[in-house]
């Protein structure tokens, strides 16, 4: 189970979650400052939703704080193209 | 019975201010209305530049920081992602370079190892510097470190020594009774204390305000880019020379309202992080399109290889600015046990470890090694206009 791959871009797995939640990560922006989860590439788009429901399940939070603030790009884009 | 010192704002000022004093004979408490680096800790930029300071107390105290620095991974025992590089400031033109050699040699009379180098041999560091840049200053004294990791590290090794921390614990005042502050009000409840240290950058005014206290620190906003992982392209700090010089030679900030300069650094993780702007706009988070288009703009300029790199993402982090650009750091006057470490701008990133020495040195010892006058609030009492 600490095995199982949440964030893809960034290669984090449930343990390093877990064990940033012990540290005392509260909310889905603790987590990912502790573990780089939601940091690469897709921005979160997969394990957002997944370390909501992690942190739901750990600390029984019903407020847990939404997602990161959505910030542009909506998408990856090339500088060149800004 | 030992001293209790309660530390208010988990930032890379306050977990550093936390870590220095729980290495002296003193409880510690750290609380945040948040997280550790949920503030502007979080939101920034990594340089530890001392270049770019202006000659004069904080260039000194930078210095004195950047020293702390070069062991800190090895007393954390934590990787902080510290490169002791150098830095670069780009000049463009004749004109650039007239104004930063003037500025590169108050720098090397104030004993830092600054250098002006030609474009080739700014070239030689970062081979992917446009062809078009004529110069730059070099100085192998700046560095770079990951803020995130050094709060954590601090916030990490003070609760190995004992200090007791509380997150997502929001204090709403300040308990003060016959001119001593005796403790907080916080949503978890009250906490008592023999001092106070407020360590809540852009935040404190609002705690300062429940004593009638003012101090004129107010947010900057700033904007970074991040683009996706790279291979090495950016071998040191990068600074572009226009904002400087128009920083050096005092124009008016209407020139330049978004105070849109280049700065460009890469992670350990290869993300490139290129900033940025320096905007008064209270507490408005959102991003403007045309800064984020001047911004790449500026960055293409200089590494023409990024125009096909993508951008993933942007964030804004709020700079606690003072009019007179030092830090406030020190006792908080007319009210005893009450000490004050914010409003670090820029700089917060740099002069976090001398500012948790000083203020572990001043709470406990009552004394401090560096002059602290320069950074006393009470410069701001006499004429408070901003
Ligand atoms: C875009 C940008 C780039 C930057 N780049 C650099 C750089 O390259 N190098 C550099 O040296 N500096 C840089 N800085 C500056 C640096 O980030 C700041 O100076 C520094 O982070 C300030 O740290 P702090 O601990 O004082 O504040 P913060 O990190 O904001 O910490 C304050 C903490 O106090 C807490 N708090 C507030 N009010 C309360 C309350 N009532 N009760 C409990 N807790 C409370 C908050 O939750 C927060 O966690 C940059 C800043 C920005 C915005």
């Amino acid at each position: 189970m600490d095995d199982l791959l949440i964030c893809r871009c960034e290669g984090v797995c449930m343990g390093l979650i877990l064990k940033a939640i012990d540290e005392g990560s509260t909310s889905v922006q603790g987590v990912k400052k502790r573990t780089r989860a939601g940091m690469g590439y897709c921005q979160g788009r997969t394990c957002q939703p997944i370390l909501r429901d992690i942190l739901q399940k750990s600390i029984g939070q019903n407020e847990i704080e939404q997602t990161q603030k959505a910030q542009a790009p909506v998408r990856p884009i090339p500088l060149g193209k800004l | 019975m030992k001293q209790k010192v309660i530390v208010i704002g988990a930032g890379i000022i306050g977990t550093s201010v936390a870590y220095y004093l729980s290495k002296k004979d003193v409880n510690v408490v750290l609380i945040d209305a948040k997280d550790i680096a949920a503030g502007t800790s979080g939101a920034c930029d990594k340089a530890i530049m001392l270049q770019s300071k202006k000659s004069g107390p904080t260039l000194a105290m930078a210095m004195k920081s950047a020293e702390l620095y070069k062991n800190l991974e090895e007393e954390l025992g934590e990787d902080l992602e510290y490169e002791n590089g150098g830095g670069m400031i780009l000049i463009n033109n004749e004109e650039e370079l007239k104004v930063l050699y003037e500025h590169v040699q108050k720098q090397r009379e104030a004993g830092l190892k600054v250098t002006i180098i030609t474009g080739d041999e700014a070239r030689k560091i970062n081979p992917n510097l446009s062809p078009k840049i004529l110069a730059a200053t070099w100085c192998e004294q700046d560095a770079e470190v990951n803020p995130l990791k050094t709060a954590f590290a601090y916030a990490k090794a003070a609760s190995k020594a004992n200090m007791t921390m509380h997150l997502n614990c929001k204090v709403t005042n300040l308990i003060e009774v016959n001119g001593r502050v005796i403790g907080v009000n916080t949503t978890q409840g009250e906490i008592y204390g023999d001092c106070v240290v407020l360590c809540c950058g852009v935040w404190v005014t609002s705690l300062l305000s429940s004593l009638h206290l003012e101090v004129p620190i107010m947010p900057r906003k700033g904007v970074i880019l991040v683009t996706e992982k790279l291979p090495k392209i950016i071998n040191c700090n990068i600074l572009g020379g226009s904002y400087i010089v128009s920083k050096l030679q005092k124009e008016p900030p209407e020139k330049n309202p978004l105070g849109i300069g280049l700065s460009m650094g890469q992670t350990k993780s290869g993300n490139l992080l290129i900033g940025g702007s320096r905007e008064f706009a209270g507490f408005d988070s959102s991003v403007n399109s045309f800064i984020l288009t001047e911004i790449a703009k500026k960055a293409i300029a200089a590494f023409p290889c990024l125009q096909h790199v993508n951008l993933i993402r942007s964030f804004v982090g709020f700079r606690p600015f003072t009019p007179d650009n030092l830090p406030v750091i020190g006792e908080v006057p007319t009210v005893s046990g009450l000490y004050i470490a914010a409003g670090h701008e820029g700089d917060g990133v740099a002069l976090a470890p001398i500012t948790g020495q000083m203020i572990a040195e001043i709470v406990t010892d009552q004394t401090t090694e560096m002059d602290l006058t320069p950074f006393h609030m009470s410069r701001f009492f006499e004429s408070f206009t901003y």
